[in-house]
């Protein structure tokens, strides 16, 4: 009987080496197991056979494994001793490659974690990508993002059936009293679906409902968990208590939870009452919408549904016509502002690693070459090739997690650095809406992804390097060594090309950001930053509007009497801060514009000596007086961009103007004022019109106080001159003028600062890779150069020699470099102020500073070398 | 040259089977399918190995140093190839020793509490 060919097979289940050692013996066994069984079952046998061999090999290949494991465990111990001690022999490679890889990965993660915590960030509302922000929109007027008149917002809510809820939100006041005080503390005014929309649910209490919709309902608010715990003292049952807020006593009916956020962190949000809302003017744009949309619904659909509904309603309404709605989502609205600049960050950062693998590689391949001869003698010792390697790639992955263990303790320092230079808010663009910038921690998730890209790069960089480390052979690898390593190195060369290419890239990148933010700084923002205090003033909302002027003027008189103070005067906001304020315009003495084709501009309500306090300069004509200041308003101020517009040639000043309001009818023209930078440097100044504020001014306005000296030195003697005018009313957002550029600077400064400090890290570790590459080139030409100078060549030909020869790899670099960088920045041109992509002194500056620091990075190996002792260098090898 | 207690120590006690297979190739040297035919007939068929079994015990051994194997024979029938010829080491013959005398340790302890039964002459 001969066995069958299954129990054949199974001896292939041994390892190959048992199986070249005994499976021809096996064999022979098995086959006389099969001779000698007759009698017996067939079957049993088989299986007896077969049991015997399959677990006979389990147990063989079980074996294997355990030692395998065991004598892994006990050579990665040899090995890693031996690592280390190599490591500590070479100080200069071991902590030029932590180094790099310190700065790369330090700077990736603290970019990516901020990019990851701002862009990527999700608002902790369920299901985030359905929230939506519907905006009033005109774009034939300019108007892309504005605001909702009440009523229709309620008709919106009412018919859209592409949104499941909508809510109108507009920026409110909190007004309380705290050590006898009036404090604002800003408050979000909510219609009562507000929380359904973001499927948010109080803390604690309950959130508006059916009971809080109409005016007769009792007055009522929700706060903030930090409002909770630092006015209310966290008390458990402070839902249900009274508190005094605007003067007048609200029910807490519930306490937000502690992360809520919607547009920044309201501390309190009141009620809008839909009966309000439904009977305000159909043209008093005001709320923004914010709108949760139905299941399957997309923001393009709402849009659309939107509009056709608005469409409708002016049909019977012409002063909406021209009138679209725009939705679109709120997690994409949110980063719209700062979305260039973290690409720009992102791409920088990214630059820079490239940098610093182009860097690694050479670094692990100089190190490679020029430990041919000692991996040579290890193997002619007896090591394996496989040992040899195992070596070198745990060299290297060291090298990788500890660079990125630095790399994420710079990250851990620089983030909070970097999110303080960041802006507390950013608008959303082309509206008045601003969202905060939220503060950054080290992401977990890029933090351990920077780790474990460390340590691939480690190993991976040191895999090109490892064939030329192997094929050393112990005869080659001492003697002639010095030639074949100069061979070997010239490959070196591209990888200088590419460091030197991509931090050119970076340098003209930071050149062009640095030229762009100095434009937006020096830009003319066409008020005065220095020596003007400016805060928010009363709430004052519930008085007629001659009592509000009343109350303004007497706040000017008292402000005026403090010493120091050369002159005052009130605005509706303080600007730079994206607020917009619009009205509509018609012209009495042109035909009135065709329906839905109506004028709608900027307005601004302000007092005599608002101008002179707040440094605008009167162009033509004259600015407004003290006389215009009482009774009806009959005359008004434009600026420069209004009279481009509306008037071209056309003579302004005598010209005649209606505003929508009733108090503000027939208005002559008396003077024209520079363009003021309301939305910020970089954005061009709206077509404003300027009006006495007293035909109908807001309850809360923007004060500005013109101070000899430093405004802070006068905050505690204006605050006191505004209260000595009513001691009840909230003055909030005092800031130097200074502060408010400098907040409207922040992103460029941003980005200037941090391009530039990668770029110079770029450049340095660029500079690092050259010295070591050249060192290294120039370093294996020891013996020639020491036979050239036994035999009369001077140092200092040498050492031309060397750095001359470097020249064509640093040419070819910048060039490189310039040409890509050009194409860059033509690619990011949107982010460039009043600078061209191909602006020649940022090229030259570029070119300059990296070739600078290349020949630099030559010229130090190049004096070493030619300073040796000739029969020394002879001998070294 | 005398070696250390510890290595001939280290590989006790032996298994049965690795007492057996040691004390077969010490009587007599000799290749695979003889060591199963002699293993079946010495153990009364109470120790049966087939292939997989067999060569564990004998790659066992090897590495242990406790044999190894001479140079390959031609089979008798002169067809085939060469066999190899297992045979005990040095160490392979004094942990042999070690051994019986071990057991032979615990033969005596058994007799003198009388557990040895009728086999007193």
């Amino acid at each position: 009987m001969n066995p069958p060919a299954l129990i054949r097979w199974l001896l292939r289940l041994y390892p190959r080496a048992y199986r070249d050692r005994y499976g021809r013996e096996m064999r022979e066994v098995v086959g006389h197991r099969y001779a000698t069984a007759e009698g017996r079952s067939r079957l049993l046998l088989h299986l007896e056979v077969a049991a015997d061999l399959t677990w006979s090999a389990a147990v063989v290949r079980a074996r294997r494994a355990g030692s395998w494991i065991a004598e892994g465990v006990r050579g990665a111990e040899l090995d890693l001793r031996f690592v280390l001690r190599a490591l500590r022999r070479s100080p200069g490679y071991a902590a030029t490659a932590l180094l790099t890889l310190a700065v790369a990965v330090g700077a990736n993660a603290a970019v990516f974690s901020f990019v990851r915590g701002t862009l990527l960030h999700r608002p902790p509302y369920p299901e985030p990508d359905r929230v939506v922000l519907a905006w009033g929109s005109n774009p034939a007027n300019g108007q892309v993002r504005d605001v909702v008149s009440g009523p229709n917002f309620v008709d919106l809510s009412r018919r859209a059936e592409s949104v499941e809820a909508l809510a109108a939100v507009h920026p409110g006041d909190a007004v309380v009293v705290e050590e006898g005080r009036p404090l604002s503390l800003g408050a979000l005014d909510v219609s009562v679906d507000f929380l359904r929309v973001l499927g948010v649910s109080p803390a604690l209490g309950r959130g508006f409902d059916d009971r809080d919709r109409t005016s007769s309902a009792p007055a009522t608010a929700i706060v903030s968990q930090r409002f909770w715990r630092e006015r209310l003292d966290g008390d458990p049952d402070a839902v249900g208590r009274a508190l005094p807020i605007n003067g007048e006593p609200h029910t807490i009916l519930g306490v937000l939870p502690a992360d809520f956020e919607f547009l920044g962190r309201p501390p309190v949000l009141l009620p809008l009452r839909d009966d309000e809302l439904a009977a305000d003017d159909r043209t008093h744009h005001h709320y923004w919408l914010v709108g949760r949309l139905a299941p399957g619904a997309t923001a393009g659909a709402a849009t659309t549904e939107m509009t056709g509904i608005l469409r409708e309603i002016a049909r019977e309404d012409p002063g909406l016509s021209g009138w679209s709605v725009l939705v679109e989502p709120l997690t994409r609205v949110s980063v719209e502002a700062v979305r260039p600049v973290l690409w720009i960050l992102g791409a920088a950062t990214g630059l820079l690693l490239l940098v610093a693998v182009a860097n690694l590689a050479g670094l692990f391949r100089i190190r490679s070459l020029g430990r041919a001869d000692e991996l040579a003698a290890r193997v002619a010792l007896g090591a394996g090739r496989r040992q040899v390697s195992r070596v070198l790639l745990l060299e290297s992955g060291i090298l990788g997690v500890a660079g990125g263990v630095l790399g994420l303790g710079v990250a851990w320092i620089a983030l909070p650095w970097l999110s303080a230079m960041a802006p507390a808010a950013v608008p959303i663009p082309e509206s008045a809406a601003t969202v905060p910038v939220l503060r950054s921690s080290l992401d977990p998730w890029v933090g351990g992804g920077a780790l474990l890209a460390a340590a691939l790069a480690g190993v991976l960089l040191a895999l090109p390097a490892l064939p030329r480390a192997l094929a050393a052979r112990p005869l080659t690898g001492t003697g002639g060594s010095g030639r074949r390593v100069t061979g070997d190195a010239r490959g070196t060369g591209s990888l200088v090309v590419a460091e030197l290419a991509v931090a050119t890239v970076l340098c003209l990148g930071a050149g062009l950001t640095l030229r762009s933010a100095e434009n937006l700084v020096a830009t003319d923002l066409g008020v005065e930053t220095e020596g003007v205090l400016t805060m928010y003033v009363g709430a004052v909302d519930d008085r007629d509007a001659s009592g509000r002027a009343a109350y303004f003027r007497e706040v000017l008189t008292r402000v005026r009497a403090v010493p120091g103070v050369v002159g005052a005067g009130v605005n509706d906001y303080v600007p730079l801060q994206g607020e917009d304020d619009f009205e509509g315009v018609r012209f009495p003495d042109r035909p009135p514009p065709p329906p839905g084709r109506g004028i709608r501009e900027e307005w601004r309500r302000v007092s005599e000596g608002l101008f002179a306090a707040a440094g605008m300069r009167v162009l033509e004509g004259r600015g407004l007086e003290r006389r215009e200041m009482e009774g009806p308003p009959s005359t008004a101020v434009v600026n420069e961009a209004f009279v481009r517009k509306h008037f071209g040639d056309e003579p302004v000043v005598g010209g005649r103007l209606s505003l929508s309001p009733e108090a503000y009818r027939d208005l002559e023209v008396v003077g024209i004022v520079a363009d003021v930078r309301a939305r910020g440097p970089a954005e061009p100044a709206p077509p404003v019109v300027y009006v006495p504020y007293q035909g109908e001014p807001r309850g809360n306005m923007a004060l500005f106080v013109r101070v000899e000296g430093d405004p802070r030195a006068y905050v505690d003697p204006v605050r006191e001159a505004v209260w000595s005018a009513d001691p009840s009313q909230p003055i909030d957002r005092v800031f130097p003028m200074r502060a408010m550029a400098d907040r409207a600077l922040a992103i460029p400064r941003l980005t200037r600062s941090l391009v530039g400090a990668l770029a110079t890290m770029a450049v340095l570790v660029a500079a690092v890779g050259v010295f070591g590459i050249v060192g290294f080139r120039v370093g294996s030409r020891t013996r020639e150069m020491g036979i050239r100078l036994a035999l009369g060549a001077t140092a200092r030909r040498i050492r031309r020699e060397v750095v001359v020869g470097a020249v064509p790899l640093v040419l070819i670099g910048v060039g490189v470099g310039l040409v890509a960088g050009v194409a860059a920045a033509r690619a990011a041109r949107s982010l460039l102020y009043g600078v061209s992509p191909q602006d020649l002194a940022s090229l030259a500056i570029a070119a300059l500073v990296v070739g600078a620091l290349a020949l630099t990075a030559t010229w130090l190996p190049a004096r070493r070398v030619s300073s040796i002792d000739p029969q020394e260098a002879i001998r070294s090898e | 040259m005398t070696r250390p207690a510890g290595d001939v120590e280290r590989h006790l006690p032996l298994k049965a089977v690795h007492h057996l297979v040691l004390l077969l190739l010490a009587e007599e040297p000799t290749y695979g399918v003889e060591l199963l035919e002699r293993l079946d007939e010495r153990s009364e068929g109470r120790v049966r190995l087939n292939a997989g079994s067999l060569y564990r015990t004998i790659a066992h051994l090897t590495d242990e140093g406790l044999i190894e194997h001479a140079e390959a024979v031609v089979p008798p029938s002169g067809r085939g190839a060469p066999r190899k010829i297992y045979r005990p080491t040095e160490l392979g013959l004094e942990v042999l020793r070690a051994e019986t005398r071990r057991q032979a340790g615990l033969v005596e302890a058994a007799r003198s509490l009388d557990l040895a039964g009728g086999t007193e002459p």
